[in-house]
Formats: C-alpha cells, structure tokens, sequence
C-alpha cells in the first residue's frame, strides 16, 4: 500500500468488528458505509452531523435529568407505599454498608451517562462555534475512556426483571421517571450508533481546518 | 511516499485513527495516546484481571446474593438459587435472562479471553476459521451485561425495606460486581494488535 504522507491514513478505515482495511469514499449524505467482509458500519455520512449531535445531546440530558429528578417505580406493598429514584437506588446500597458495588454503580448509571452527554454537548457547541482546539481534543480523549462505562441500557433491563420478581407481592406503578429513562436509553443508543467517536473527529478536522484556512486568507 | 503493508496498520483504541505500526513506542498520531505502549509485558496485564476476576467470581457463586427477611424468617439465595427460584415459579424468560447475564456470559467471557491470551503466546489456533478480533469484539460488546443481577439485587433492596419485609443485598453482590468490573479492565487491556502478529 502506497501513500503520500501520514495524513493519507485518515482516509483509511479498519474495521472494528474484523479488522479489514478500507479506503474511505464520498457517499450520499444519510448513507452509511460497509464493511466489504462482515458488512458491519464502517462510517456514515452526515452533513449535518454538528446540528443533529447537539440536538440529541441536549435532549438526551434534559430526559437524563428527568429521569433522576422523579420516581421510577411506586410499589404498594401491604397497604405501604414506596419508590425509588435513580439516585436512591446507590444510595441506598452506601447506607447498607455496600460502599464499593454502591461506587461502582453510581458511576455506572449515573455519573457515566450524565457525563458522556454533558461531554457531547459540550463538544459540539465548541466546534459549533469554532473554538477550543486543545479542549475538544482533550474532550475527545475523555469521552472514548467512559463510553465503555455507560450501562444506563442495562439499568433499565434491570427495571424490568425487578419487577417481574415483585410480580404477585406488590403492586406496581411505573413512574414518569422511567419513561423519561426509556426515552433517554433510546436516544443513547441512537446516539452510540450513529455518532461514532471517529466521525466527531473528522469533524474535528475539518471545522478547524478551515478555520485555518480563512485565517491565512 | 511511504510504502507500508496492510498488516502494518494498527487501530489507535481511543480515537480509532489509522496509525502505522512502528513496533516499540506508538503514539496516535491524532489524539497522542500511547497504542499499548508495553511490549514486553503484552498479556500480563490482561493475565492479571482476569485472574483477579476469576477468583471474584468464586465466592460471588457461593455467598448469597439476595437476602429477604419476612416477618422474621430469614431466607438467603445464591445466583443459582434465585435462578431455580424464578424458573420453578415459571417466570422462565426472566430466569433465562439472568441466567445468561450471571453465569454464561462471565464464564464464557473468561474462557474466550484465556483463549485469546494464549493462542497470542502459543501457537494454537493457528487455522483461520476464528475470526479472532469479531471474537474479541462479541467479549466486549457483550460483557457489561452481566452487571444485569446486581443491578436488579440494588433495585430490589432500595425498593423493599418495610418494618416486615427487606430485601439486603448479600456479600455476592460485592464479589460479583468486582468480578464484572476486573473483566472488563481484562478485556480492555487486551492489546489487539498481538492477534494480527499472531495471525
């Protein structure tokens, strides 16, 4: 493989599921690119990728906050009333002396989710706005350390088999909360698949490129 | 110009630029992190969570994971036990779910990445009817989900302490979610590029 200098290697792509080397092409814009071997995304394309993650990211927070700020589930248990919100879910667990699996999940459904979109937003009001070079980056680099982390997905999953065990002991309420976590799981999943970290810095790339290039002109 | 092979092209794990492998000390050209910057101790990382999982594993099997306490009687459960439990009262698609988030997947996880550790070291498997890295990616992408039953054990415990009936959490939900977390440090340590020198 022949290339001109190092900056040709962001036109290739390796895929993340097999490994195999692509060079990337223009596609339509809303159409995505496969693997030529296992067919899983390689990338997509979305000329309006800067509107769409801001968008999603400050939707996502505003059902992150709902979602922590009401109750999740009432169950009326002999003739008592009780709900748990996303919050006194952990702490509960640092009350019965269960510090560590405590600290672990309230990274994991709580700090985690708020953070990753938080750092989205952020990310996309500066290159928005043409600013923060060194911040982005640094952003970028955060953001790809925690997304592993994120298991809001998981938490809602957990809502459900909870409940299913509750089933014939108590009744059950859903509360808006976890509607509001339902839409936000949905949003980070959209999120997670069509956003891919690389496409945030080919972004990057290009909105700083041509900063330079008007500056220079 | 340069002229580089493809199987020179490594995959920087933090920004998933295309970099090109210069054998000791890689720095992504793009985001500057290091590309798995030990080459000596490749897998002795990965080797050490992993161990570490393993034995978190053990008493998170043995100890009871859910502890309910009704009107005075005490009545403990292991993973297995709730498992039984849930299936016996015919909830079986909830059994199911737990029992491949609690038992298969940690087990399979483990097998899969000692698998991979050691056919990175040894030549074993050197057919190239496993796709290692799609194997290493299913470990990964499937893995957290095993976070499912303490998770549900936290749940259960905030939403149930009454004067008659509690809910605790039992000393394997502690050993379990270090369990989990130790995997999944494992399987991030993992350095993919010693499945294509290895291939």
């Amino acid at each position: 493989m022949k290339l001109e200098n190092e900056d040709e290697l962001d036109s290739l792509i390796l895929c993340k599921h097999c490994h195999t080397v692509h060079k990337e092409v223009p596609i339509k814009d809303g159409t995505k690119a496969c693997c030529s071997k296992c067919g899983a995304v390689l990338y997509r394309y979305d000329s309006k990728l800067l509107d769409h993650g801001l968008a999603l990211s400050m939707t996502g927070l505003i059902f992150f906050i709902l979602a922590n700020l009401f109750p999740l589930v009432k169950i009326e248990i002999l003739g008592h009333e009780q709900f748990i919100t996303i919050p006194r879910t952990f702490i509960s667990l640092f009350d019965s002396g269960f510090y560590l699996v405590g600290l672990i999940c309230s990274f994991l459904i709580f700090i985690f989710p708020l953070m990753i979109f938080s750092i989205n937003m952020l990310i996309f009001m500066l290159l928005k706005r043409k600013r923060g070079r060194k911040l982005s980056k640094e952003l970028l680099i955060l953001l790809s350390h925690i997304t592993p982390w994120n298991m809001s997905d998981i938490f809602l999953i957990s809502i459900l088999v909870a409940l299913v065990k509750l089933i014939g002991y108590a009744q059950i309420h859903m509360g808006m909360a976890f509607w509001a976590l339902v839409v936000f799981v949905l949003i980070d999943l959209y999120v997670t698949k069509s956003i891919h970290v690389s496409e945030i810095w080919m972004l990057r790339k290009r909105v700083f490129l041509d900063d330079r290039n008007v500056e220079e002109s | 110009m340069i002229e580089i092979p493809e199987d020179k092209l490594i995959r920087c794990p933090i920004c998933e630029a295309v970099n090109i492998d210069k054998g000791k000390k890689n720095v992504c050209r793009r985001c500057g992190s290091f590309i798995y910057k030990h080459s000596v101790f490749s897998t002795e990382k990965s080797w050490a969570y992993l161990i570490t999982a393993m034995i978190a594993y053990i008493p998170a099997n043995l100890y009871p994971m859910l502890i309910t306490k009704q009107f005075g009687t005490v009545e403990s459960s292991t993973i297995l036990g709730g498992i039984v439990m849930l299936w016996e009262q015919g909830s079986y698609p909830v059994a199911l779910i737990i029992f491949f988030a609690s038992i298969l997947i940690p087990v399979l996880k483990f097998l899969v990445l000692i698998y991979l550790l050691i056919s990175v070291k040894y030549p074993l498997g050197k057919d190239k009817r496993v796709n290692k890295h799609k194997l290493y990616f299913m470990t990964e992408a499937v893995g957290p989900w095993s976070m499912i039953d303490v998770f549900v054990v936290a749940i259960l415990a905030a939403l149930i302490h009454l004067a008659n009936i509690e809910i605790i959490a039992g000393t394997a939900a502690t050993a379990f979610a270090i369990s989990v977390f130790f995997t999944l440090l494992a399987a991030h340590a993992f350095d993919e590029r010693l499945i294509k020198e290895n291939k």
